[in-house]
């Protein structure tokens, strides 16, 4: 029966491929070159944004960045020019549609076809929930969320049309499980990781093999954006927040090797695992030996002073 | 440093304590809370599991508001929420109490329709404002509402992603900033997100179904945690994640004809019965069926080519296929209206 033979043939593949992955584990894998290849990068003008357009400048890529901030924007490009490479900046706002699409055409005509996307922009509130301005909370899920839906229709179709292409997505640990208090951040984040799988499986069943995707899940990355995000004191050196050119460049080796997920670290694996394991009770009982369930208390105080003394606008 | 082992012993144990009350459940049903005379606001509640959530707790005399966008279907699960409590009442009232056993308070549980768009913030404002001043505080929230674009993502109208996205993820958000500052002040209230199975593990040609359902699990987890971390254990928080249930929401959809009766789309009945069962005893998550558990922790460790043969052989990278290319007959033959 073709049922039987179909799920021998599945069986075999499920066995290669988990002894595939194993030994990649192991392996330094072969990383693909891009020289030449154009790579836009959203967020450009923030810290993991402008370390991701140094390395793809690097990597003899052609640049397109992309930042609500156009003189943290500039600033990248001046440093990425210095690197040999081609880059042009635009001055976007990830939480309008149309501003996308315009700007998108843009580039369409006046640097040519993206063949490689970096969705890294993200923006958290900052606020526990009952506290915060609704406008944060939906700028929260429109430039974490649904902006990706709006570059993905934008630059999809001559990826498709070429059968080539590269999209990234830089979600979060934090997109994989959750915290107390960044219900806005967790919710984008977790929406993030669910479009670009589904987007990933839909471009798997379509055959368009030369489209790849990677997702990206950093734990906290020290760059300010979870300024004061503690877990408990014991295991701060175990686990510290991680450093931004580390998190890029292993996104990076993740990236060129076509790797479907990375966590960094890989140790971000476990709380990922755990979550589908254990039963919720568990889970919470983790958090707390770990200082996780209030690790973002410290960080949401020192938003609100800020607010307060008007280092932050609020929307 | 000896504090830390301990707490890490101590760990350990919660953890396997967890498992083994876990198990128990399934072995020995809990007992079930009373909602009497609780105020229940279950969105969506004009159609499919809405509509049963309603009756299931309209048997269970809690007092039901219903929002929907649609108010003829709103108001005719009213109508059998009222046929419910008066199939209730009529014993009491002909022959007295009942043995005396009951707790039940002598008063007649009523229904209120409201109609709502959850996908707007103003709109659940003002309606939450609306059920404060003439039902009460509210004590248990159904975010059910869900809907789906139905289109492959690159011929999909944005109205409509956006659409997915408003109504079954950002509209947690204002429905638990309504409702959820008195429960917390009278530290007693219950909020069920209805997710999907599709909030853990995704397929292809749902983007935004999936990336709204996953969102609304990110956003029950997050605030679960901070619940927990609070301390405030007078509110529980359910997530509910079926599977394929038969509503007609997702007509179309077909894994591989082999597999089919093993894992047939499940009746809405069974779904809400399972659902009503874990609200009810206070558990955190339910998955129906229990394969799903399997299915997202399998996701969870397995490597992504893995998975990938595996939806192939099942039939499940292709199965919303069928149900986008109705849709878009449908649509063609003008019979779909845009986004409902």
């Amino acid at each position: 029966m073709i049922f039987l033979v179909d799920l021998l043939l599945m069986l075999i593949d499920l066995t290669c491929s988990i002894l595939t992955a194993i030994v990649q584990t192991f392996l330094r894998p072969r990383l693909k070159c891009i020289d030449g290849e154009l790579c836009l990068i959203t967020g450009a003008g923030g810290a993991l944004g402008r370390l991701f357009a140094l390395e793809f400048a690097k990597e003899g890529a052609h640049l397109v960045l992309w930042d609500c901030n156009s003189a943290a924007n500039e600033q990248t490009a001046k440093l990425a020019r210095e690197l040999g490479v081609q880059v042009h900046t635009y001055t976007v706002d990830l939480s309008q549609r149309h501003s996308i699409y315009d700007t998108a055409d843009r580039v369409r005509t006046e640097v040519g076809e993206v063949s490689i996307l970096v969705n890294n922009a993200g923006v958290v509130a900052g606020r526990r929930l009952l506290d915060c301005p609704d406008e944060l909370l939906e700028r929260t899920l429109l430039v974490n969320c649904h902006a990706l839906f709006w570059m993905t229709k934008a630059f999809l179709p001559q990826m498709k049309s070429k059968n080539h292409g590269h999209i990234v997505t830089v979600a979060s640990a934090l997109g994989l499980f959750s915290t107390a208090c960044v219900e806005d951040y967790c919710a984008s984040k977790f929406g993030a990781v669910g479009f670009h799988e589904s987007l990933t499986h839909e471009l798997q069943a379509e055959d368009l093999d030369g489209i790849k995707t990677t997702l990206v899940c950093p734990y906290i990355v020290d760059t300010g954006m979870f300024a004061g995000c503690e877990i408990r004191k014991e295991l701060r050196s175990v686990i510290p927040p991680l450093e931004p050119l580390y998190t890029v460049q292993q996104s990076m080796k993740a990236i060129l090797a076509e790797q479907q997920m990375v966590c960094i670290p890989r140790l971000m694996y476990i709380p990922f695992l755990a979550r589908a394991l254990l039963p919720w009770d568990a889970n919470v009982a983790t958090y707390r030996f770990m200082g996780g369930d209030k690790c973002m208390l410290p960080f949401i105080k020192n938003t609100e002073q800020k607010t307060s003394n008007g280092h932050i606008k609020t929307a | 440093m000896m504090i830390i082992i301990a707490e890490f012993f101590v760990v350990i144990l919660k953890v396997l304590w967890a498992f083994v009350t876990a198990g128990a459940k399934w072995v020995v049903r809990p007992k079930e809370k009373s909602v009497a005379g609780q105020v229940c606001v279950i969105t969506g509640a004009g159609s499919g599991l809405g509509r049963l959530f309603a009756k299931e707790f309209a048997r269970r005399r809690a007092i039901l508001v219903l929002w929907d966008i649609n108010s003829q279907s709103n108001e005719e699960t009213a109508e059998m929420v009222r046929q419910i409590y008066h199939e209730l009442d009529a014993p009491v009232t002909k022959d007295g109490p009942v043995g005396g056993v009951e707790e039940v308070p002598p008063f007649q549980p009523q229904v209120y329709t409201y109609v709502c768009d959850v996908g707007k913030r103003e709109s659940v404002y003002s309606t939450a404002e609306k059920v404060r001043r003439e039902v009460g505080e509210v004590d248990i929230l159904i975010n059910n509402a869900g809907v789906v674009s139905g289109h492959h993502l690159l011929e999909c109208p944005d109205e409509l992603i956006e659409r997915t996205m408003v109504v079954n993820c950002h509209a947690h958000f204002w429905t638990t900033k309504a409702f959820l500052p008195k429960m917390l002040e009278l530290n007693h209230g219950h909020i069920v997100t209805v997710a999907s199975s599709l909030g853990l593990f995704s397929t292809a040609g749902v983007e935004d179904y999936c990336a709204s359902k996953f969102g609304a699990i990110g956003f029950h987890e997050s605030l679960s945690h901070e619940l927990k971390a609070s301390e405030k254990d007078g509110i529980n928080m359910t997530l509910v994640c079926p599977y394929l249930v038969d509503t007609g929401m997702f007509k179309g959809c077909r894994i591989r004809k082999e597999i089919e009766p093993f894992l047939p789309p499940l009746k809405p009945e069974f779904c809400v019965k399972q659902a009503m069962r874990a609200i009810l005893t206070d558990q955190p998550m339910i998955c129906t069926p229990r394969i799903v558990y399997m299915v997202n922790f399998m996701k969870s460790i397995l490597p992504f080519e893995a998975i990938v043969c595996m939806y192939r052989f099942l039939g499940a990278d292709k199965c919303m296929y069928p149900f986008l290319a109705q849709r878009k007959e449908a649509m063609n033959n003008n019979e779909a209206k845009n986004g409902i």
